[in-house]
């Protein structure tokens, strides 16, 4: 069964299209990945699914009936935990996850268990009783998933869960979410961390400008750049004109250079590494180590737009 | 739907009121209100009036109990003058007013007919008003007793020395000073009309806050409608205003003790209208606001100078015509023009033109309101 359907979704502010003709179905059991860079859209598109936007044109179902027709039935089935944190700070950790699950219409020791269950899945049921405005970022991004799951929805959608927290409250969320998926759950995982979305994700769609530019498995989609090569350099003192001079060297696709480190996609069918590393050494620069990468996500992403992801 | 409404009106008061700071602003002040009404009214009933007396009709026990009587009054000195020095006195403002008692008094009043007495003011009738009444409700009583006693010398002295060793004070007390009362029970509800208004806006400013905070929007996820969210705000408002009107009038009628000089209910009635005309006020600032900052200043802009031109802080009266003529157009003076009605004895037949005056505030205020968030860029993107 497809938990989430959406047939040319499309979403325009003014003249400005942020959402193009968007298509894109999501099975029961999936970890589905949403990877996209700032601004490609991904926000807006979860906006519409969660019935807050409403969209230009285009279709959504959730488990197969539309939302604008039934929407009481896809938004109880809906879990949504947002991109920007949605807790109330004058109100304990239990009771912001107690009122959002009030709002589905749970009551009473039902109520009650759901709460408990929801912040010991997240790892605060010592913290139930605080208010959030003492917490770390991980902890409200938590307690932000807590409010969504309590409900237990049949499809989760978190928009950039783990923006801007301590790794050890990002493997925390990781491990939830596979815990989460586990149990019945299926989840939309929206992230511009591709290590993230490569190691959880089963499914991924690569968003960019409003559209979906790939889609399928990791390996189907590293599988797509088999004729380009990722290769790393890191040099002592790097020269700002670099760049520029390495794309007039043939095979080289794009040059990205970030302090130090000078990443090259090139054609993997062309020999160019020794011309490559001399016209560095021309320039002045010491090289310190030079490595191929295995192909990845990022690799992926580059590949098809020319930009590096968090860009 | 009204299970919803309700569990969210619940849960918003319960995180609302759960700091001591919240009830003391929302309750505390409105009792604050009474307290310093009490102060201003209790400070300014307790500026004398100065009476003069002449005294022409000397070595007469009734006159001198008389004057005795004017001098055992509330807020009343006595000073004894001649009929020159009255006059002077009143003219230069040295007196309030003059109590003139001519020989034959005594006599008349003993016969049953007062006479040769008079009461002498500059300031017109007011300031003499409360003296006149208390003094004419006693010699009438004195002459009654003359009447009675019909030229009988023993039976008078008897029934007019049983009055003075009992009546006296019984009569100077329990009349009192309800004008007093009924200032201060006026000035309070003009306190808790701006402490309503104030409040009202706060709470309307949580949609604004829960906008700000982003959780308005996760609501708006789950099955809540933007509907049901503004309707248990409002229906949260006006349960809030209303614990306040409760707590305000009993605190006022039950613990301090003030007779507002009109029954209690109809305040009540006047007030819970004002609670809707209060909430459809805030209802148009929240909607004009793009952030709480912004309601917090307009706020600041409407509520605190309308209740001073409308008078919640003192009596329009004192204000220049100008002044009244806005008044006009500001509901809470259509509540205290009802209370000041319904305080001078008319009944509440008299005040039905200003209760719907005040409805039609609440009404227009809503439809504002309601066609300003409509047009709101936010609102129509969100379904
Ligand atoms: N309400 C809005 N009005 C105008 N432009 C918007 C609005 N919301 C988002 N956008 C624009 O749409 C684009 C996509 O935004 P968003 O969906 O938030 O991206 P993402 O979540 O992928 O980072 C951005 O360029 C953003 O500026
Ligand atoms: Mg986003």
């Amino acid at each position: 069964m497809n938990v989430l359907d959406i047939r040319g979704l499309t979403k325009k502010f003014g003249e400005f299209v942020a959402v193009d003709n968007m298509s894109l179905t999501v099975r029961e059991g999936e970890i589905f990945g949403f990877l996209g860079a700032n601004g490609a859209g991904k926000s807006t598109t979860i906006n519409m699914v969660s019935s807050l936007l409403r969209p230009s044109s285009g279709e959504i179902r959730i488990l197969d009936r539309d939302i604008t027709k039934q929407s009481r039935f896809a938004k109880l089935n809906l879990g949504i935990v947002p991109q920007d944190l949605a807790i109330y700070e004058d109100m304990t950790a239990y009771e912001n996850v107690s009122f959002f699950a009030g709002l589905y219409g749970l009551r009473g020791t039902q109520l009650k268990e759901r709460t408990e269950e929801a912040l010991e899945f997240v790892g605060l049921s010592d913290k139930a009783k605080s208010l959030p405005k003492n917490f770390s970022g991980g902890m409200k991004r938590r307690l932000n998933i807590a409010c969504a799951i309590a409900h237990k929805p049949k499809l989760i959608i978190m928009d950039e869960p783990t923006v801007g927290i301590d790794p050890q409250s990002r493997n925390y969320i990781l491990t939830s979410v596979r815990n989460l998926n586990e149990s019945g759950c299926t989840i939309i995982y929206t992230s511009h961390y591709m290590e993230e979305v490569e190691e959880i994700c089963s499914r991924i769609a690569i968003v960019d400008h409003g559209k979906i530019i790939a889609e399928g498995t990791k390996e189907q989609l590293k599988s797509t750049i088999t004729d380009v090569k990722d290769i790393r350099i890191e040099v002592k003192s790097a020269q700002p004109a670099a760049a520029g001079v390495l794309k007039a060297i043939p095979g080289v696709r794009t040059v990205l250079q970030e302090e130090n480190v000078i990443r090259i996609h090139s054609d993997a069918a062309v020999d160019n590494l020794n011309r490559i590393l001399k016209q560095l050494m021309d320039d002045g620069m010491e090289i310190r180590s030079v490595e191929e990468k295995e192909p990845n996500l990022e690799t992926v992403f580059l590949t098809l737009t020319g930009r590096n992801l968090r860009d | 739907m009204w299970k919803d409404i309700w569990f969210l009106v619940i849960r918003t008061l319960r995180a609302t009121f759960r700091k001591r700071s919240t009830m003391i602003l929302y309750f505390g002040l409105p009792i604050a209100g009474i307290l310093a009404s009490l102060l201003l009214y209790g400070s300014q009933g307790a500026t004398e009036l100065r009476v003069g007396v002449v005294n022409g009709d000397d070595g007469q026990t009734i006159a001198a109990d008389t004057v005795q009587f004017v001098q055992g009054l509330d807020h009343v000195k006595v000073v004894n003058v001649t009929q020159q020095e009255l006059q002077d006195q009143l003219a230069a403002s040295d007196l309030d007013s003059g109590l003139i008692i001519e020989s034959g008094y005594s006599e008349s009043v003993r016969s049953g007919s007062p006479d040769h007495i008079a009461i002498q003011s500059v300031k017109g009738a007011q300031v003499t008003a409360y003296m006149k009444s208390m003094l004419y409700g006693y010699i009438d009583n004195v002459a009654a007793m003359g009447r009675i006693s019909a030229g009988n010398d023993a039976k008078f002295q008897q029934l007019y020395d049983r009055y003075r060793s009992a009546d006296f004070k019984v009569t100077s007390e329990s009349v009192n000073d309800t004008s007093t009362t009924k200032e201060m029970s006026y000035q309070s509800i003009g306190f808790l009309l701006m402490f309503m208004m104030t409040s009202a806006v706060s709470l309307s400013e949580l949609i604004l806050k829960n906008r700000e905070n982003r959780t308005y929007f996760r609501v708006l996820s789950s099955p809540i409608n933007a509907r049901t969210y503004v309707m248990a705000n409002i229906l949260m408002n006006l349960i809030v205003m209303l614990a306040q009107i409760v707590i305000v009038l009993f605190f006022m009628r039950v613990v301090f003790r003030i007779d507002p000089g009109m029954p209690v209910a109809q305040m009540f009635g006047i007030l819970l209208l004002f609670s809707l005309v209060s909430v459809s006020i805030s209802l148009v600032i929240v909607a004009f606001s793009k952030s709480t900052a912004m309601a917090g200043a307009l706020s600041n802009l409407i509520v605190t100078p309308t209740c001073l031109l409308s008078g919640c802080f003192f009596p329009i009266s004192i204000m220049p015509d100008a002044i009244r003529r806005v008044s006009d157009f500001l509901p809470q003076n259509w509540v205290l023009q009802s209370i000041e009605k319904l305080q001078s004895g008319e009944g509440f037949a008299g005040v039905w033109f200003n209760l719907s005056i005040l409805f039609a505030f609440a009404v227009v205020f809503f439809l504002i309101a309601t066609y300003k968030f409509g047009r709101n860029n936010d609102t129509r993107n969100f379904v």
